[in-house]
């Protein structure tokens, strides 16, 4: 059985005792990992070390993108101008009385004495890579520390809330999406204002946590975030309610909701980052992340 | 024994197609081809560990799991092990394989493939959460498949002659 090239007997150990001591190792990293987040140096190692390698990589698509938006057809263009300038007049007109509702709002809140809200910056980002989801489902960005960001921020895309940012290196970042399992957003239900907690169940979906079978809930309630967590700002858009099944056995419902920001699709996404406080006597907003 | 410098297996060779390996899983896959994308890594790894046992082993695989969990954003050592258990597998049955032609050899390695899925499957789910449905186990099919192609390139490359030498 001696062939070429496989190791018996001499100065090394077998197989069966390497493995072992190898599967001991890994042990301890994911104990090192899980119990004590002992390994974020070296993700952020690895990190600095992809990032240029996946912006690279992810050149050719954009090239192909690029190349697939220059021909587009010229009247498929000239629509979606007109459409765009008909929302950008409605949006002109929903803009005007925001900013009427926003004067009247800070005049009432200075007669009943509230604080300011805190304000919202936001930072573009772009997707450069998506791993497996076979555990949590998480996107990377391609900005990071150096753009401002931080653990625990929300991320949107034009329809609403994506995720929150769960790792973030040097430059670039991790997101937990919405949908990702065990990821909480606590939301009110926009028609009732009823407030209850979404969670994620994976394969792109989340359910509405904990709504007594009493509750006035329909299919097609929009679901917002509430903003009590601190967390995420009042009022993003996240979900919309498919489907409400009422269970024999426990107290609550069991309402599914799609997400309504595009997770599997959306390239361009906006990090939302406090605005630092205009009076000295507002606390920062911290923000921890619910996970 | 071991030291003999095949011409088959040169660092720079093994360093390369690794390499290679590496920058394809650093692709930005999305979608059905994510889901489907074979385990790059693992099967050149398991390559050079069944034609070069002597320079690629456990060491270097395990590093290159922990790449692969960094890229799934998953537990550091959930990859590491269960490559380790994939050259464990294939050292034990090193002398078998080598002795079948590409489509053998790849049906063979396709049980080695699944135990290793299942093992980082089981290790994510010990460690952190149950896995979402068995849309794990789909690199496997694909996986075997590029071992199939990588085995046929290699017999194709070498022509016969290398085959008989062994």
């Amino acid at each position: 059985m001696a062939m070429p090239g496989q190791l018996m007997f001499a100065r090394r150990l077998g197989p069966t005792a390497r493995l072992a001591i190898w599967f001991a190792i890994g042990v301890a990293c994911v104990v090192l990992d899980v119990r004590y987040q002992a390994m974020e140096g070296l993700r952020s190692g690895l990190a600095l070390l992809l990032e240029p390698v996946r912006v690279v990589l992810r050149a050719p698509t954009d090239v192909a993108v690029e190349l697939n938006g220059f021909f587009t057809r010229h009247r498929l263009l000239q629509k979606e101008r007109d459409e765009l300038l008909a929302e950008r007049t409605r949006l002109r007109l929903d803009a005007e009385a925001a900013r009427d509702l926003a004067r009247e709002n800070a005049s009432l809140r200075a007669l009943l004495g509230l604080r300011e809200r805190p304000g919202q910056r936001a930072i573009q980002a772009a997707l450069v890579y998506q791993g497996h989801d076979w555990f949590a489902q998480r996107i990377t960005l391609d900005r990071g520390i150096a753009s401002g960001l931080g653990n625990g921020l929300p991320v949107v895309d034009d329809a609403g809330l994506v995720g929150q940012l769960t790792r973030v290196y040097a430059g670039s970042s991790e997101v937990t999406l919405v949908s990702s399992p065990e990821q909480l957003t606590p939301v009110y239900i926009e028609r009732t204002g009823q407030r209850g907690l979404a969670a994620g169940t994976g394969h792109g979906r989340l359910e509405l946590r904990y709504m007594p079978t009493q509750a006035d809930v329909r299919v097609g309630d929009r679901l917002l975030t509430s903003g009590i967590d601190r967390v995420y700002p009042p009022a993003l858009p996240v979900a919309r309610v498919t489907r409400i099944t009422r269970s024999q056995s426990g107290p609550y419902l069991r309402i599914e909701c799609v997400p309504l920001a595009g997770l599997d699709r959306a390239r361009a996404v906006l990090v939302l980052t406090a605005e630092p406080p205009s009076h000295p006597a507002a606390p920062p907003p911290a923000g921890k992340a619910p996970q | 024994m071991n030291a003999a410098p095949h011409e088959t297996g040169s660092w720079r060779r093994i360093a390369g197609t690794l390499t290679l390996a590496v920058l394809l899983t650093e692709l930005p896959w999305d979608g059905w081809a994510l889901s489907l994308r074979p385990d790059f890594i693992l099967v050149v790894v398991l390559f050079w560990v069944l034609h070069q046992p002597a320079r690629v082993g456990f060491g270097i695989a395990f590093m290159l799991g922990l790449l692969a969990d960094f890229q799934d954003g998953v537990v550091f050592g959930q990859h590491a092990i269960a490559y380790a258990l994939g050259v464990y597998l294939v050292l034990f049955l090193r002398v078998r394989l080598l002795r079948f032609d590409p489509l053998r050899q790849a049906a063979q390695m396709f049980p080695i493939l699944l135990a290793v899925q299942l093992a980082a499957m089981l290790a994510g789910w010990l460690a952190v959460e149950p896995p979402q449905g068995l849309a794990i186990l789909l690199p496997v099919p694909s996986s075997v498949l590029l071992w199939y192609a990588i085995a046929l390139f290699r017999r194709a490359w070498h022509g016969k002659s290398l085959r008989d030498a062994e």
